[in-house]
């Protein structure tokens, strides 16, 4: 037992694991602030698409040799943009509508990975993500990225409230919808973009959903729910990256699972409160 | 109906999809008067309202709140939105929104304007506080906006309306779910915001009884405007019948056949 604990001590003063901690902290704090209204505005989907979508973004990175973080990026915008332009041109569900895009956009990746021989070693890399091997630039990135999302967020929060809440009765008080709604989902899509490096695209939207989701049981206030998102997002990032290192689990899942324990930690308080009529 | 035009609506015209659903409607409302939209489900009552409010794109005609037209976009100037609240007709949500009535309430007050959440928050408290005496809900202030029974949502509605002072209040059937007194309440309520505020209030309602008590004006709506007076000219049987005569909206022609029969 202390012996693994000596291990994470001497772990966690290796650079590269200082980088993939704080990379993680941003990661998880970014993503319970978003997701908080992700999962109320059933955005939830929308994510995990995004998510699977830019795997053919990260291979057409590689396949064009330019940086993937920034193809990722770029193709995350694209693929919010397009998203939000199909859905309000066609009478399709938007389950439908990112289904389809999500689906073709897979089956392109993988023909185009298949020619691509030399990098199907790096497939798993691709699927759950590298948070070790975070950079200072993209650490950089996540942080502008947090702090743009706090400032949007925190100044439009009447709007952003009264948007999730229902739409008509935002229109009425003059939210320019169509606008809030782009500038959300270009967000979410630079923010899944970037996080898709770290964790991959099969575990993304967990980042995303999980925290949020946990926050929404245990918080009554809105405020709180957001904030506690935001809490549970850093926190399962910490807890997840010091079990990584002390049982020398992979990072991602490590932090995923620990979101899955908060989830099931939630789930159990409410249940109790409900017996004990609280 | 010599106070100042609230609401001027002229020649409006809307299509949902490649149905034509309100045709060339025109009036106005002054500041202090009470009008009510009658009609059958599907003349387009609705529809009207979420038009004029810039909700729902108008093919044809303008509109004006206090003045300013509401563009084609939808956009009104905020100083202007902030004098006009809406109820609608439905208001559902997730259960599950992690939102106190407190919260919700305080959304109606003040302008949408960027700024922090801290800023102003006791004006903000004081206000909403207010808002909720007034709707008479109170006692509503720290629950649940989710654990809400219908009638006490209404409330909560008009409360969020009441957050900020306004000139021109707009309801989609908002008594519709109230129990008989509580229905009674919220009409005196609005009278007394029209009498004492001077607020101008236009209201979707099919409760023909309530209308002829409370409202100075009706306007019969089927698609068109059938017709638009006081109550004892519009509501007189032989307008209603032509306005609900070719409808297969058993409820609100049992409503309207039971209001004949009184009068």
């Amino acid at each position: 037992m202390l012996e693994g604990w000596v291990q994470v001590v001497e772990l966690l003063q290796l650079p590269f694991m200082q980088r993939a901690m704080l990379g993680g902290i941003l990661t998880g704090v970014t993503g319970g602030l978003l997701g908080s209204f992700v999962i109320l505005r059933q955005l939830s989907f929308f994510s995990d698409a995004l998510g699977h979508s830019a795997l053919l973004g990260m291979v057409l990175g590689v396949l064009l040799g330019l940086n993937p973080t920034v193809v990722l990026m770029v193709f995350g915008v694209g693929f919010a943009l397009g998203v939000t332009f199909v859905l309000e041109r066609t009478q399709l569900s938007a389950d439908a509508v990112l289904n389809i895009i999500y689906s073709s956009s897979l089956a392109l990746a993988v023909i185009t990975l298949s020619l691509l021989p030399g990098y199907r070693g790096n497939l798993n890399q691709l699927l759950f993500g590298d948070i070790l091997g975070i950079s200072t630039a993209a650490l950089w990135t996540s942080g502008i990225l947090l702090l743009t999302g706090l400032a949007y967020v925190g100044l439009t929060l009447p709007s952003q409230m009264l948007l999730t809440l229902d739409e008509p009765l935002a229109r009425a008080r003059g939210v320019q919808v169509g606008w809030q709604r782009l500038a959300f989902v270009v967000l979410l899509a630079l923010v899944v973009a970037l996080a898709i490096r770290s964790v991959g695209v099969l575990l993304v939207s967990a980042f995303v959903v999980i925290p949020a989701s946990t926050a929404q049981m245990l918080g009554s206030r809105f405020t709180t729910y957001v904030m506690l998102a935001m809490g549970i997002g850093g926190l399962s990032a910490v807890l997840g990256m010091i079990a990584s290192a002390a049982l020398n689990l992979p990072s991602g899942p490590s932090i995923v699972a620990t979101q899955l324990m908060f989830f099931l930690l939630a789930m159990g308080w409410r249940g109790a409160q409900k017996i004990l009529g609280t | 109906m010599t106070g100042e035009v609230v609401l001027r609506v002229e020649g409006l015209t809307v299509y949902r999809g490649s149905r034509l659903a309100v045709q060339n409607v025109s009036f106005e409302l002054r500041a202090g008067s009470h009008a009510a939209i009658v009609g059958p489900n599907g003349a387009g009552k609705s529809t009207l309202v979420q038009a004029i409010l810039g909700i729902l794109p108008r093919q044809c005609g303008s509109v004006c709140i206090l003045g300013e037209p509401v563009r084609l976009s939808g956009y009104l100037p905020p100083s202007v939105r902030q004098q006009v609240a809406y109820v609608p007709q439905r208001f559902q949500f997730n259960p599950g929104f992690p939102m106190l009535v407190e919260e919700f309430v305080g959304l109606g007050w003040g302008a949408l304007q960027p700024r922090w959440p801290w800023q102003q928050r006791s004006a903000r408290r004081q206000a909403v506080k207010e808002a909720l005496e007034r709707a008479g809900a109170s006692h509503l202030f720290s629950k649940a906006l989710g654990q809400l029974s219908g009638g006490e949502l209404k409330r909560v509605l008009l409360a969020y309306c009441l957050a900020w002072p306004r000139r021109l209040l707009i309801l989609d059937e908002a008594p519709a779910g109230l129990d008989t007194p509580s229905e009674g309440e919220f009409y005196q309520l609005l009278e007394e915001l029209r009498q004492s505020l001077g607020w101008a209030i236009l209201q979707i309602s099919h409760d023909l009884e309530m209308v002829s008590c409370y409202c100075d004006r009706v306007l019969c709506l089927n698609q068109s405007l059938i017709c638009q007076g006081s109550p004892q000219v519009a509501l007189a049987p032989e307008v209603l019948s032509r306005v609900y005569g070719p409808v297969r909206d058993s409820g609100a022609k049992h409503c309207f056949v039971r209001y004949i029969h009184r009068h």
